[in-house]
C-alpha cells in the first residue's frame, strides 16, 4: 500500500477506499503485462534471430525512431506558440482555430493519409509544392514525418494550451515589473511553469507518431529499405504469414517505447526548483 | 513623487474615472476602499500592467504613462505575493537582478543584504511553496526592493496574514519605508492596517476617488456619507434631526458624530442642561475588548463606544433610561 512518511492516520474505511482504487490500477497493469507476456511466449528463437539479422528491419527501426523524434520536435515548435496564443489571447475566430487544432485528433487515421494524398497529388498548390519547390512528400521519407505530424501534433498543442492555462497570468505580470520584457517573462516564468504539461504532450505526440500505421501505408507506402517503419513491418510480415516475426517486431517496438517513455519521464519529471546557486 | 492627472480606464463594465492624485516623495500613502472598488486596477495602471485611455502618470516628474512596466522604476508586491513556485527564495529575490547585467557575486551580495534587512536570511535555500504567510510576504517584499525602486506599490500586502503577523509585517513595512525613504502606495480595505502605517490616505468607491487627506480628517471630517460609513461612523443624521452645530452651514447637509464622541450619562446624574441632550433607552451593549459598544434609541438612534470604566459607571442594563449628549463641536456636517 502506498504511504508517505507524514501520512495521516488511516481507519479501515480509508484502507477500503485506497484498496478499491488500487484494485483498478492492478487490473489494468496486469492486463497489459499479460498481453505482452503472451506475445513473448509466442515468439520463437528463429523469429528473434530474423529480426536481429534483418537489414530491412534494422532500417525500419532506425526510421521509426528518428522520424518519431523529428516529428515530436517539430510538433513542439508549433505547440508552444500555438498553445500560448490560444491560452493568453482573445481574437476573432479563436473558437474556430481551437476546433481546427483538435480536428486531427478525431480524424480516422486512414482519412488523414487519404487527405494528404489528395492534397499533394490532386491540388495545384500541392503539386506546386512537390514539383516546383521540390519538396516531395508522397511515397518519400519526408512524407512519414509530415503524416506523423498531421496526426499527432494536436496532442502537443492541446497539452501546451492546458499547461499555459494553468500558469497564473499574475506570475507573468510580476515578471514584467521585475525588469523582464514580454519574451523574458515567457522564457523565465511561463515556460518553466508549463514545462511538465508540455512534456506530457510530447510523450503523447511521440507515442502516436511512433505507432502510426494506416495513414503511412496510404501516403508513403511501405517500401523496404526506404519508407518502411516498424509498424508497417509488422503489417508486411503478418500479411505473408510470418506471425512470429511480426510479434518479435512488436516486442521490439514495445521495448523501444518503454526505454523512450522511461527516459522522458525521468528527465521531464525532475524537480524544476533550484534550491541553491544561480 | 507620484502625480496622477485625470486618469481614466475601463475593464469590462468597470471604469476608473478622472482619477487625480498626488503623493509626496517619501510618504506612506494608503488607498482604502471596499472590495471591487478599483484599488488593484489603479495599482496595475500605475505600474504599467494596464494601459490608461486618458490621463497621465508622473513619477519624480518623469511622464511614465506610456512606458513599459520594467522602465518605470516601480517595485510591485501583488496580492497573494505571486512568488514564482519553480524558484527558490534566493532565486525569487534575485529574479530582477538576473534581468540586468549583474555578476553572480553581485547578485548574491545584494540578495544577502536585502534578506538580512528583512530577517529572511535563513530562508534563502528554501522552496517558496513551504513558506508561511509572513515569510512569503517578506520574500515578495525583498524581491520588489532588491531593484532599489523609488516607488513601492503594495496590493493588500497583509490581508492573508493572522493578526500577530499582520502587526509585525506592518511595523516592518513602516520601518523599511522610513529607512529606504520610499514613496509607498499601499492598498487595503482594512482601517487598522491603514492607521498602523499611513501618513495619508484616500478612499475609493466604484472607481471614483471619494476623499484624500490625513486619516484623522477622513475619520472626523468625511466629505460624504460613503466615507463616513467606510470609516465606521454609524451616527449619521439628516438636518431634520434638529442638532445644533458649532458653525453655520448652507444648503442641504447631513451630520455625523463618531461613536467615541457621544457622551452617555445616567438619568438625573447631572444638573445643568447641555446642548444636544436628550433621553435615550439602552437597547443592547457588547464588549469588544478595548471598548463597549452601546446601542441607544430615543429621539435619535445612536451608537456609542464607551470605555469599560465609563460603561461601569452607568450601571446600565438593556432597557435602562439614560441621557445622551452630542457636543456641537464634535458634530461634523457634509453636503448631500
Amino acid at each position: 500500500m502506498a504511504t508517505t512518511s507524514n501520512s495521516p492516520w488511516r481507519g479501515w474505511r480509508d484502507i477500503i477506499f485506497i484498496a478499491g482504487a488500487f484494485f483498478f490500477v492492478a487490473v489494468f497493469v496486469v492486463f497489459v503485462l499479460l498481453l505482452i507476456i503472451a506475445d513473448a511466449f509466442y515468439i520463437d528463437k528463429n523469429a528473434v534471430l530474423t529480426v536481429l539479422n534483418s537489414n530491412f528491419i534494422r532500417h525500419a527501426l532506425w526510421m521509426s525512431i528518428w522520424t518519431s523524434f523529428a516529428t515530436t520536435f517539430i510538433a513542439l515548435l508549433f505547440a508552444v506558440p500555438i498553445g500560448y496564443s490560444l491560452s493568453r489571447y482573445r481574437f476573432p475566430g479563436r473558437i474556430l482555430v481551437d476546433t481546427v487544432v483538435d480536428l486531427p485528433i478525431v480524424f480516422p487515421p486512414l482519412v488523414a493519409g487519404l487527405t494528404l494524398l489528395v492534397f499533394f497529388a490532386q491540388t495545384s498548390l500541392g503539386r506546386w509544392i512537390q514539383d516546383d519547390l521540390g519538396l516531395e512528400f508522397v511515397f518519400q521519407r519526408k512524407g512519414i514525418i509530415l503524416c506523423q505530424f498531421l496526426v499527432s501534433a494536436s496532442f502537443a498543442i492541446r497539452s501546451a494550451k492546458t499547461a499555459f492555462d494553468d500558469v497564473d497570468r499574475r506570475f507573468e505580470n510580476v515578471a514584467l515589473t521585475l525588469g523582464c520584457t514580454r519574451w523574458a517573462s515567457f522564457r523565465r516564468v511561463s515556460l518553466p511553469l508549463a514545462l511538465n504539461g508540455i512534456i506530457a504532450g510530447c510523450i503523447l505526440t511521440w507515442a502516436r507518431a511512433f505507432g502510426l500505421f494506416g495513414p503511412l501505408l496510404i501516403f508513403v507506402g511501405s517500401f523496404r529499405g526506404r519508407t518502411e517503419v516498424l509498424s508497417t513491418t509488422i503489417f508486411l510480415e503478418q500479411s505473408v504469414g510470418n506471425i512470429e516475426v511480426a510479434l518479435a517486431v512488436a516486442m521490439l517496438m514495445i521495448l523501444v517505447a518503454v526505454i523512450a517513455l522511461t527516459t522522458i519521464h525521468l528527465v521531464g519529471g525532475k524537480t524544476q526548483v533550484h534550491p541553491s546557486g544561480w | 513623487m507620484i502625480r496622477v492627472e485625470q486618469l481614466s480606464f475601463s475593464v469590462g463594465d468597470f471604469r476608473l474615472r478622472n482619477f487625480s492624485l498626488e503623493v509626496a516623495r517619501g510618504r506612506y500613502f494608503v488607498m482604502l476602499g471596499p472590495p471591487g472598488s478599483g484599488k488593484t486596477l489603479f495599482l496595475e495602471c500605475l505600474c504599467g500592467l494596464r494601459r490608461a485611455w486618458a490621463g497621465r502618470i508622473f513619477i519624480d516628474g518623469r511622464d511614465v504613462t506610456t512606458l513599459e512596466p520594467r522602465a518605470r522604476g516601480i517595485g510591485y508586491v501583488p496580492q497573494d505575493y505571486a512568488l514564482f513556485p519553480h524558484l527558490s527564495v534566493k532565486r525569487n529575490i534575485g529574479f530582477a537582478l538576473r534581468s540586468g547585467r549583474h555578476s553572480s557575486e553581485d547578485i548574491s551580495a545584494k540578495v544577502a543584504t536585502i534578506a538580512e534587512m528583512l530577517g529572511i536570511s535563513h530562508l534563502l535555500r528554501r522552496n517558496v511553496t513551504g513558506l508561511s504567510g509572513g515569510e512569503k510576504q517578506r520574500t515578495a517584499l525583498a524581491r520588489a526592493l532588491v531593484m532599489e525602486p523609488k516607488v513601492l506599490l503594495l496590493d493588500e500586502p497583509v490581508c492573508a496574514l493572522d493578526e500577530e503577523t499582520r502587526q509585525s509585517v506592518c511595523a516592518l513595512l513602516h520601518r523599511v519605508q522610513r529607512d529606504l525613504e520610499l514613496t509607498v502606495i499601499h492598498v487595503s480595505h482594512n482601517l487598522e492596517e491603514a492607521f498602523s502605517v499611513a501618513d495619508s490616505a484616500a478612499i475609493l468607491n466604484q472607481g471614483v476617488l471619494q476623499q484624500v487627506g490625513a486619516l484623522d480628517d477622513l475619520l472626523r471630517k468625511p466629505d460624504n456619507e460613503f466615507v463616513a460609513h467606510f470609516m465606521r461612523c454609524e451616527n449619521i443624521f439628516s438636518s431634520a434631526a434638529g442638532l445644533k452645530l458649532a458653525g453655520s452651514h448652507r444648503g442641504k447637509i447631513k451630520m455625523m458624530i463618531r461613536p467615541e464622541d457621544v457622551v452617555v450619562l445616567r438619568a438625573g446624574e447631572h444638573d445643568s442642561k447641555n446642548e444636544n441632550e436628550f433621553g435615550v433607552r439602552l437597547v443592547r451593549w457588547r464588549d469588544y475588548g478595548g471598548y463597549v459598544k452601546v446601542e441607544l434609541s430615543g429621539r435619535l438612534n445612536l451608537v456609542a463606544h464607551l470605555t469599560h470604566a465609563a460603561f461601569a459607571r452607568l450601571k446600565a442594563e438593556s432597557g435602562s433610561e439614560l441621557i445622551a449628549v452630542l457636543p456641537p463641536e464634535n458634530i461634523h456636517a457634509f453636503g448631500v
